[in-house]
């Protein structure tokens, strides 16, 4: 008979992830993924001078907080039809470029790793061994007996102690881990050295952005770092060389410790690239662009329909008219009164609440669909995307990472294999080389563009009479960002964020068409419904980031995830 | 030198959420601190907070708690109260992370040695730029517990020569005219 089981994080301020999961025979037969707190923080800019929009959505969320800012200045100066100068698409890209490296290796080590790393065989590992297998795999410099030895030593301690503290909620034991303790004792070493890392890239978004969290630096119409050269003061060669240093560095822990990380884990659970696929309509919006018009762009961008990467639409701007056009937010399973399906320029954010209801209204998550259809986003669509557009940058790391895994696996993993749990996490370390390895071509093209005698960093905005509008996107980490904004005479009128987890996470539409967590869920097995290991696997595999708006503390200690069998 | 971070934490897009970042720019506005001394607007870090955690000797949070008190009243925890918690299982990894953050940090031996959490109950979470009024009222008490943490810290402050608030959030809409930022 088939059970129903919650998954629901209680905390006093509802803003959370919900799964709900039906299993029918130890696999998942149906699936519900909803959010369960109304925000709708677009309704605070209504009637807001457009130039000051970004200050308020870089607090949508605080994890996410450059990405929304990027996406509201280029939103307002699509609608003006604003050229920015070529300093600082390159300042812009170096920010987004490293705040996605920093996202990407927290996601990978701290977020999602300890769902496939038991830490507990971790004192069964040899560390003599561990750092051969380390040496084996990867020429980095940090992988000597003692550095594993240190790693193991401190895990000890936790374990003897009795208080697992950070570690206390892990499903250790679980029979789905099943790596052996070197494996274990590898990757847990390097979660610690991740720590290092992913600040290294989160200063230099702090160096350039003035400040982080939450930069400093934009305007509509460009940036105000002022540029000189000889000056320490402003942005100069001495700065630029320390966010080179920063730079190099981690791109050798991306390059020689993530990507072979990733691989070795996830061939390791090779079964995993069969499980968790669901929707395979990709999008991804073109990013990087080179040039002051935005006519050329470091990271493609297009349409996948169906899995078919030979059927793939590219999109060569921001401003193409087709990813205008096909994006719709449909309601029809959400908490908003009003029209069941409307485009974001004309979004409405009236909420109706009527209780969770699996074959109603269900989730406060709107439904985007891109022509009509469910569609997956994140760096599992970015590397499709490349790969059907033979964008060589792409082509090469999905080639090196596929290698990897294969040879660790034992039998070929291809870029099919690639719609799936694993094929996620794959797809997130091979975007980190990618991003890794443009960090250090902006940085050249801003220092070359310098060194032309190009200091200018701002074009100044002037707002016509009557109303216009404009999307502004930016290829997140977790995927495809949209602003849609509609100003009149200088203000705004309407503000859409439809953001990469809405895509992901959205619920069932008028077509009863699964969003992309319930159907990546769907036949994924389940060996105790009382741990539901491979929902969280899956789930994580996508980073969701629904709820970070809201960060109240509940001392209480009533922040433990329920998990409800029905 | 000691190194103290005074730090507040929340969404100033979500009313009483923002209590936090709402009383360290009062502050930073209000006074002047000896060297080593660090007042930071945070937002909602989640596990990002570690990184402000490993480079401090004292740290002082303020953020909204709820506790089942009337909005408004302020309440002081310490160390041992927040990572008696626990931490809780992710289903969001970008989901509030205060213990972890405090049970990283400690397990890699880069926790501050003092830490204190002022709360401050609310009562209006949804979107809104702006403090209840009974949260409001609570700001000076606030101010007053991060003095007195400094006083036992023995680190010195004293009120500012020009007082410059930039709480640009709470403000009534500005029109078209206004300055760039």
């Amino acid at each position: 008979m088939a059970k129903r089981i919650t998954i629901d994080p209680i905390t006093r301020i509802e803003g959370h992830l919900r799964v709900d999961v039906e299993i029918d025979n130890d696999r998942v037969s149906d699936a519900w993924a909803s959010c369960t707190m109304w925000r709708g923080i677009e309704k605070i800019l209504e009637g807001r001078d457009p130039r000051e929009a970004w200050l308020f959505t870089q607090r949508f969320c605080g994890v996410c907080t450059t990405v929304h800012a990027i996406a509201s200045v280029r939103a307002v100066e699509d609608a003006l039809k604003l050229e920015i100068p070529a300093n600082a698409q390159y300042i812009r890209n170096l920010i987004l470029i490293n705040h996605g490296l920093h996202d990407h290796i927290v996601h990978f080590y701290h977020l999602s790793a300890l769902d496939w790393v038991d830490v507990l065989q971790i004192p069964k590992a040899d560390p003599g061994k561990t750092s051969s297998l380390a040496e084996s795999l990867s020429p980095w410099v940090r992988n000597s007996r003692n550095e594993m030895k240190a790693a193991q030593d401190k895990v000890k301690a936790v374990a003897e102690s009795g208080q697992l503290g950070i570690f206390a909620n892990g499903y250790w034991g679980h029979p789905a881990m099943h790596l052996p303790p070197e494996v274990n004792l590898l990757a847990f070493s390097h979660y610690l050295q991740a720590l290092e890392f992913q600040r290294k890239a989160n200063q230099v978004v702090g160096m350039l952005g003035g400040k982080t969290p939450h930069i400093q630096n934009l305007t509509v119409g460009g940036v105000s770092n002022a540029i000189n050269l000889d000056s320490q003061a402003v942005l100069g060669m001495e700065r630029l060389e320390q966010i080179k240093v920063l730079m190099d560095e981690v791109t050798s822990f991306v390059q020689q410790v993530y990507l072979p990380d990733a691989c070795a884990i996830s061939a390791m659970y090779a079964d995993w690239f069969d499980i968790g696929g669901g929707v395979k309509n990709y999008l991804a919006v073109p990013d990087l662009p080179i040039d002051a018009r935005s006519t050329q762009f470091d990271l493609p961008g297009g349409y996948i329909p169906g899995a078919n990467v030979n059927a793939v639409r590219p999109f060569h701007s921001h401003a193409d008219e087709v990813f205008r056009q096909s994006v719709i937010e449909d309601v029809t399973h959400s908490y908003y009164a009003g029209k069941t399906r409307l485009h974001p320029w004309k979004g409405e954010t009236v909420p109706e609440y009527t209780d969770w209801h699996s074959d109603k209204k269900y989730s406060w998550v709107k439904a985007p669909r891109f022509e009509n259809r469910p569609t997956q986003v994140g760096p599992l669509a970015q590397v499709l995307v490349g790969y059907a557009h033979g964008h060589d940058l792409t082509r090469k790391w999905t080639d090196v990472a596929l290698d990897k895994i294969s040879a660790v696996a034992g039998k070929k993993i291809g870029v099919g294999h690639l719609h799936s749990t694993m094929g996620r996490h794959a797809a997130r370390a091979i975007r980190a080389c990618m991003l890794a390895e443009l960090s250090q071509k902006h940085w050249q093209l801003l220092v070359d563009n310098i060194a032309k005698g190009d200091v200018s960093i701002h074009n100044p905005p002037s707002f016509p009479n009557g109303e216009i509008q404009g999307v502004g996107t930016h290829e997140a980490p977790r995927g495809t960002l949209s602003h849609w904004t509609v100003i009149d005479g200088g203000k705004i009128k309407n503000y859409q964020a439809v953001v990469p987890s809405t895509w992901n996470a959205s619920p069932r539409d008028i077509n009863g068409a699964h969003g992309p967590y319930e159907a990546s869920l769907l036949n994924s097995p389940i060996a105790n419904p009382e741990l539901p290991l491979e929902v969280l696997r899956t789930i994580h595999s996508f980073d969701p980031c629904m709820a970070c708006a809201c960060h109240t503390f509940d001392p209480t200690g009533n922040q433990i995830a329920q998990v409800k069998v029905l | 030198m000691k190194r103290v971070l005074i730090a507040g934490i929340g969404n100033v897009l979500l009313g009483d959420d923002g209590v936090g970042p709402y009383v360290v720019r009062m502050l930073a506005a209000s006074y002047e601190f000896e060297p080593g001394v660090q007042v930071e607007d945070l937002g909602t870090p989640a596990l990002d907070l570690i990184d402000h955690l490993t480079a401090t000797d004292a740290l002082i949070l303020v953020d909204s708690v709820e506790n089942g008190a009337p909005a408004g009243t302020v309440e002081v925890y310490s160390k041992e109260n927040i990572l008696r918690c626990g931490a809780p299982v992710r289903m969001d990894p970008h989901s509030p992370a205060l213990t972890e953050s405090l049970l990283a940090a400690d397990f890699v031996g880069s926790a501050p040695t003092e830490l204190l959490l002022i709360g401050v109950s609310g009562s209006r979470f949804e979107a809104g730029c702006q403090l209840s009024s009974p949260v409001k009222a609570a700001v000076p008490h606030v101010v007053e517990e991060i003095l007195l943490e400094l006083d036992r810290l023995d680190v010195g402050y004293e009120p500012a020569k020009e007082k410059r608030t930039d709480i640009w959030w709470d403000t009534v809409l500005t029109p078209c005219t206004s300055a760039t930022r």
